[in-house]
């Protein structure tokens, strides 16, 4: 993985080739798995469904932590499915395939881009705060900005950006940094002929497992943190 | 059209954004249709089915228990009732038996005392007969014994005297 990527430019608006790129092949690996998975349903699940019924609850589970009314949590199970699904096989989709041609980067982890971490990031705020006006109303909502006390108003204001940038960022520097390391054991690899393969070999297979440990677990903390935020904004108090 | 090229190209994020927020919505709305929905609303048809066979079987156990303790109190019913039956035939046998053995034995008392009184009457009217063919006969007697004529007063008490003897007689034996 390298920091050079091909740009190119459609109605002024300026696209980054790697990252839509993965981003468009996330996007079908997703939908292609549960595509697959959902095509027999039946009363008595089958192998295939009894999987996606396994992610389904999974998912749900982790919206059911954090808000417990049904009414309310259940608009945003498929969010959040959908959401851990996508998060999770871009985190994997970098180790899995890395694509560069001429020195230029085409496909790797969407998220290792800080771009397409605050898009997502941007998504579950929009939401939280589309979430909070539909529970509270306009008047309620802004209301929680001076709650408990007036003057914390600038806090609750810093808070809703720090919020942002924290649940982007986190996946942006998990994802990153694992690729970075990636890429540097492959430049050790590469270094000294076969001495330094060998060696370097034990180090990709483990820093690889560790990456998809990381990739499950951001993904899982990036929907748990999502749902949580969303939790906040529709407390009444 | 150039410069604003130049300017833009330096950065991709807003083009970026945009690109994954639309792939994003796109994903949520194809998973929506061809996953989402069909398998929530399966497992939504199973909790209900888990739910309604629950109930069902519950339902079932409750109306079974019923059946079961109605059937036992029907046989421990049906024991007392053959026991009352038979107690109840077994008392009706001795009253009809004290009734019939009761009338015979008023019968047999009706009987005898009507054959007493038939007897009695009949020994009355065989002494009343007696004595007048008594008094006749011995009038007649007494009156060839004699020879003589008897005043009808002395008659009477002959025959009186006779009567009485007779009657006396009679009852010591």
């Amino acid at each position: 993985m390298n920091e050079s990527y091909q740009y190119i430019s459609f109605y002024g608006l300026t696209f980054n080739v790697a990252n839509c790129l993965s981003t468009i092949i996330t996007v079908l690996i997703v939908f292609g798995l549960f595509f697959f998975l959902s095509r027999k349903i039946s009363l008595r699940p089958g192998k295939a469904q009894n999987l996606l019924e396994w992610i389904v609850d999974f998912t749900n589970g982790i919206v059911k932590n954090a808000i417990p009314e049904k009414r309310e949590a259940s608009p945003i199970m498929l969010y959040v499915f959908v959401m851990f699904a996508f998060i999770f096989v871009s985190n994997q989709l970098g180790l899995i395939l890395q694509v560069a041609i001429g020195g230029k980067t085409f496909v790797k982890s969407p998220t290792a881009d800080p771009i397409v971490a605050m898009s997502l990031g941007l998504i579950a705020l929009v939401l939280s705060h589309y979430y909070g006006v539909q529970k509270l109303g306009l008047k309620g909502y802004l209301g929680t900005y001076i709650k408990p006390v007036g003057f914390l108003f600038p806090i609750n204001l810093l808070e809703e950006f720090t919020n942002f940038l924290t649940l982007s960022l986190r996946l942006y520097g998990n994802i990153f940094a694992g690729e970075v390391l990636l890429s540097l054991i492959m430049q050790v690899a590469a270094s000294h002929g076969w001495l330094t393969f060998v060696g370097a070999m034990p180090l990709s297979i483990i820093w690889q497992g560790f990456s998809v440990f990381i990739g499950a677990i951001q993904a899982y903390v990036f929907v748990t943190l999502s749902s949580v935020y969303i939790s906040h904004k529709i407390e009444s108090e | 059209m150039q410069p604003a090229l130049l300017l833009t190209a330096q950065s991709s994020s807003l083009g970026d954004t945009l690109f994954v927020l639309v792939s994003f919505i796109i994903l949520v709305l194809l998973v929506k249709h061809f996953a989402w929905g069909p398998i929530t609303k399966m497992m939504n048809q199973r909790a209900d089915k888990i739910t309604g066979d629950l109930d069902y079987a519950d339902q079932e156990r409750k109306k079974a228990s019923d059946l079961k303790q109605k059937r036992e109190e029907a046989l421990n019913n049906s024991q007392a009732e053959a026991v009352q039956i038979v107690a109840n035939a077994k008392e009706a046998g001795n009253q009809q038996r004290d009734s019939i053995v009761s009338k015979a034995h008023d019968q047999a008392q009706d009987i005898q005392k009507k054959a007493r009184e038939d007897a009695k009457q009949a020994k009355a009217d065989a002494m009343k007969s007696v004595q007048n063919d008594v008094a006749e006969l011995s009038l007649n007697i007494a009156s060839k014994v004699i020879g003589r004529e008897l005043s009808s007063e002395d008659q009477k008490d002959l025959i009186d005297s006779y009567i009485k003897e007779l009657k006396s007689s009679h009852e010591a034996e």
